[in-house]
């Protein structure tokens, strides 16, 4: 029988074998894709029950917070400034996880990052609490501003430092409050959540950076800068006056606003916006317009610190058999789709003499005790156009606000340099666009606002009668706040000029 | 033995430590409770089984202090009642230990042992006492008190095996009766036998305890083969597993779940997936080490402090912690396996050998499918698990167990002299 028994026991013995193999794949191999699985809520539980820093605006209002709670979460996480700042920080909540400032910088806020702790390691020895605060670049009155001049209008206003990408202010409306998705009631934040996502007007869609829009004639400045980059067209080259310009390749037309004839010079017809003009811009730069939307990172992935929607155009390579929609895409209509940060960027970029700077809401990351740990840019992204052409069209901008469509968005003491937009989209009345960038001679915010479909004007909407209004109040607002002084810093090295909006 | 009971006790007393810091105070009596049974036990073993095994006591102890510990983090309600369900198992192992005072004569209860163990099986399906939990309908409840008493059918199962087992052992090994090519043996002897298994079988696929069933037709197919030396019998078991398990698979509904998401969890995972999955991603977030006691989310995962309760030990003591409980169990069972190998009497030899086999079988099949190894089937983890039943039945098995040891060890060496008289 021993025999037996022991053939028996060392069946027994491989089987733990194999257990112990398996568990060697599950706790070692494999464990790395098992802890960070999406549907595995251990790190989110971890990060719920730890101290959080805060989120605050770059002027000091306290945008998220931490406050101590006495059920087994220990933390409750609120947003004072309920839906201001709603699409910024996002929330961070233990049934639904979390979204933009409070997701992008977990590791940040939490005191997680690598960097941190061997920052900090002395205080860690000392049991010191390891959050990290993130300031954002916006400031309170920046979005506050934004948000009374669009009022209860949906649409975005979107305005950037030109020179660091830093931005200012990324206000949507509809907002919604971040708070009630934090709470600790997974009934009552279903509840919550159910409610905005059914709201037809979609109040958690973050339409400054999340939603594409046709951005009509504001295009103009991609298409007017690629054209006197590449040496297509100058500003004085001169084109025929017509009431529409006939598209090759199909018996379309490509009709002036409300059918009225127009022409001239570039900076003439870019001034009241002239359609066929810049068709026929569209169609002279062909495959060229593709790249001067791809050199101001309009079909690229913008190294935006939140998730942005990509941007898009007409593909290339398309020019020879689809010559319309190159038409179409030099007005910014067809298949030309961006968001009103990408817009924005547009402006800042004319504004930042043809540097396109990488955009991000959160300027720096500080210990509890004020120090700075982290600095967030400014990193220039790419080059657009040559710092010439920037001045041509910035010259062609000023005139807009002075003598053309967009003189609504002129601000008393100030030279402001936009465009305005009226972008047809099926389904409706236009949407109002501006952009533009103050003071022209030496920029200190670039802005783009949205409108959509015109706002209560619906039909008789422009972006010179409803967005560009909306711009000027907020550039008046901004424009009244001396610029900051150079900053000083001791704790960091890279430190310039920093007219944000304190 | 002083050096196991010192280890137990270490082991509680780091526990105690480790829970101190997060646990209100009143779970130090608890602890101290429980190093209290664990010296009335040992007591025990001193007085009625002087000469048994030193390290089976220990060992279990240390499983048994384990198992409090996840319990405990996880609902310090359970804990207390697994406390009071040790003391009652302290006691089933103090009782059993001083009223066999011979284990040969319990061969003579065999069909008796048969009986009650088929009885057992049986009285969960008796509407009005039987309640169904998680689907299995294998738990008796009777006003305050719920019991499975499949737990001890199988003990008194393997019983009644290793007795009939030895009794016929010649006669199931010298075939006689041709079927066509195969020789079998007289089925007289061979049919009670059938019966029982079959019958006990079919009770436990009725109730939907698919572990139970597993792990009994693993024992007796292991006893079978323990008994008539003839691999013969292994291949016929196999067989016969092969065609009820594809039965099983096409019959029922339930059967197909568990095979389906063992193959693949991650398309069911909110739905019949959802245990696995969350027992996966707790060895996954325990890691190499751990998260530390009370850092982890055990909570997370159903059942986590019965059948799950291994994957809680993974996720807050990591790989070393389960490799710690693996190699816990592998002793207790190369030591059960030692006491059948010293034996001389087989139906001794055979008792230790199919108790030590249950108690290995029912640790890898739980295992197995909390780790993904094998499809899961929802049994016990012996000493660890929650649950009173299983606790009362694997004390039963370490006082059989230590029974036997002590019986062996007066038979080798009639004058007592040392402890390690043991050894041959």
């Amino acid at each position: 029988m021993n025999r037996q028994i022991r053939r028996v026991g060392l069946a027994i013995l491989v089987c733990f074998g194999a257990l112990f193999a398996q568990l060697n794949w599950l706790q070692v191999i494999d464990a790395h894709s098992l802890a960070d699985n999406p549907r595995n809520v251990r790190a989110v539980l971890r990060d719920y029950a730890e101290p959080r820093g805060q989120i605050v605006t770059s002027d000091g209002t306290v945008v998220a917070r931490s406050e101590p709670a006495k059920d087994e979460f220990e933390r409750l996480r609120t947003y004072p400034t309920g839906p201001l700042f709603g699409h910024v920080s996002g929330f961070f909540s233990f049934t639904l996880g979390a979204s933009a400032v409070e997701d992008a910088y977990n590791k940040d806020l939490s005191g997680r990052n690598l960097d941190r702790q061997f920052h900090d390691i002395g205080d860690w020895l000392i049991g010191k609490e390891q959050t990290g605060d993130a300031v954002l670049s916006l400031s309170d009155v920046a979005q506050q501003a934004a948000k009374d001049a669009l009022g209860d209008r949906k649409g975005s206003v979107v305005v950037l430092d030109p020179a660091t990408g830093e931005v200012v202010a990324l206000w949507s409306y509809p907002s919604y409050d971040p708070s009630p998705l934090a709470a600790h009631s997974s009934k009552a934040v279903q509840a919550a959540y159910d409610g905005y996502r059914t709201d037809p007007a979609n109040p958690m869609l973050a339409r400054a950076y999340r939603e594409r829009y046709p951005p009509g004639s504001t295009f103009k400045v991609v298409t007017a800068s690629t054209a006197i980059d590449t040496g297509t067209a100058t500003p004085q080259t001169r084109y025929p006056v017509l009431r529409f310009l006939a598209l090759p390749q199909s018996d379309k037309q490509l009709h002036n606003f409300g059918n009225s004839a127009c022409g001239g010079t570039m900076a003439d017809s870019f001034r009241q916006s002239c359609n066929s003009t810049f068709g026929q811009i569209g169609l002279d730069l062909g495959e060229k317009l593709v790249d001067g939307m791809k050199a101001f990172g309009v079909t690229e992935d913008v190294p935006f610190d939140l998730p942005e929607a990509r941007s898009a155009g007409p593909a290339p390579g398309t020019f020879a058999h689809n010559k319309p929609s190159f038409a179409n895409a030099a007005i910014g209509q067809g298949d030309v789709a961006v968001t009103p940060l990408q817009m924005a960027m547009v402006a800042a970029t004319i504004a930042n003499g043809g540097v396109v700077m990488a955009p991000h809401v959160v300027r720096e990351i500080r210990d509890a005790d004020g120090r700075v740990i982290r600095r967030i840019g400014p990193d220039e992204w790419r080059r657009a156009v040559q710092p010439t052409t920037a001045a041509a069209v910035t010259q062609m901008m000023i005139d807009v606000v002075k003598r053309g469509t967009g003189t609504a968005a002129a601000v008393p003491g100030f030279t402001v340099a936009g465009k305005t937009g009226t972008a047809e989209a099926p389904g409706g009345p236009p949407h109002a666009w501006f952009i533009g960038f103050a003071p022209a001679e030496a920029p200190r915010y670039a802005i783009a606002v949205i409108v959509e479909r015109g706002g209560d004007l619906g039909d008789e909407a422009t972006g010179g009668r409803v967005a560009a209004p909306v711009a000027g109040k907020v550039l008046a607002k901004l424009l009244a706040i001396p610029p900051a002084p150079p900053e000083t810093s001791t704790t960091t090295t890279t430190t310039g000029p920093r007219p944000g909006g304190r | 033995m002083t050096l196991a009971v010192i280890v137990a006790a270490g082991g509680y007393v780091l526990t105690a430590l480790a829970k101190g810091a997060r646990l209100p105070a009143d779970l130090a009596p608890f602890a101290a409770g429980a190093a209290g049974l664990a010296l009335v036990a040992h007591l025990a073993v001193r007085r009625f089984a002087p000469r048994a095994d030193g390290t089976l006591l220990g060992l279990a102890v240390l499983l048994n202090g384990i198992g409090f510990v996840a319990i405990a983090r996880l609902d310090p309600d359970l804990a207390r009642y697994q406390s009071l369900w040790t003391a009652v198992g302290v006691g089933a192992f103090v009782v059993t230990l001083a009223a066999v005072k011979r284990v040969t004569d319990l061969q003579r209860y065999r069909y008796t042992f048969a009986l009650v163990g088929i009885g057992s099986l049986l009285i969960p399906a008796v509407p009005g006492i039987g309640q169904e939990i998680n689907g299995a309908r294998l738990w008796v409840h009777l006003g305050p008190l719920n019991f499975q008493p499949g737990e001890a059918a199988k003990v008194t199962l393997v019983l009644f095996l290793a007795a009939y087992l030895v009794e016929k052992r010649e006669l199931l090994s010298t075939p006689t009766w041709r079927v066509g090519p195969v020789m079998l043996p007289d089925p007289k002897h061979f049919a009670p036998l059938l019966l029982a298994w079959g019958s006990s079988i079919m009770v436990m696929v009725r109730e939907k305890d698919l572990g139970s069933s597993l792990l009994f037709f693993t024992v007796f197919l292991a006893m079978l083969y323990m008994a008539t030396a003839r691999g013969s019998y292994l291949g016929v078991g196999v067989g016969l597993f092969a065609i009820g398990a594809t039965l099983a698979y096409h019959a029922f509904g339930h059967v197909r779940e568990r095979v389906t998401t063992w193959i693949n969890p991650w398309p069911t995972a909110d739905s019949h997936g959802f245990q696995l999955v969350q027992a996966l991603f707790a060895f996954g977030s325990g890691g190499f080490a751990g998260t530390g006691l009370g850092l982890g989310s055990p909570g997370k995962i159903p059942n986590a402090a019965t059948d799950f309760v291994f994957a809680a030990i993974g996720e807050e003591l990591g790989l070393i912690g389960t490799t710690a409980v693996l190699l816990i169990y592998l002793l207790l069972v190369g030591v059960g396996f030692r006491i059948a190998l010293r034996a001389e009497q087989p139906f001794l030899k055979l008792l230790a050998a199919g108790l030590t086999t249950l108690m290995g079988v029912q640790t890898f099949i739980i295992l197995g499918g909390v780790t993904r190894l094998i499809p899961l089937t929802g049994i016990t983890m012996p000493f660890v698990s929650y649950g009173g039943s299983s606790l009362l039945a694997n004390f039963v098995i370490l006082a059989l167990l230590l029974r036997i040891s002590d019986e062996v060890a007066r038979r080798a060496e009639p004058t007592p002299v040392a402890e390690a008289g043991a050894a041959r």
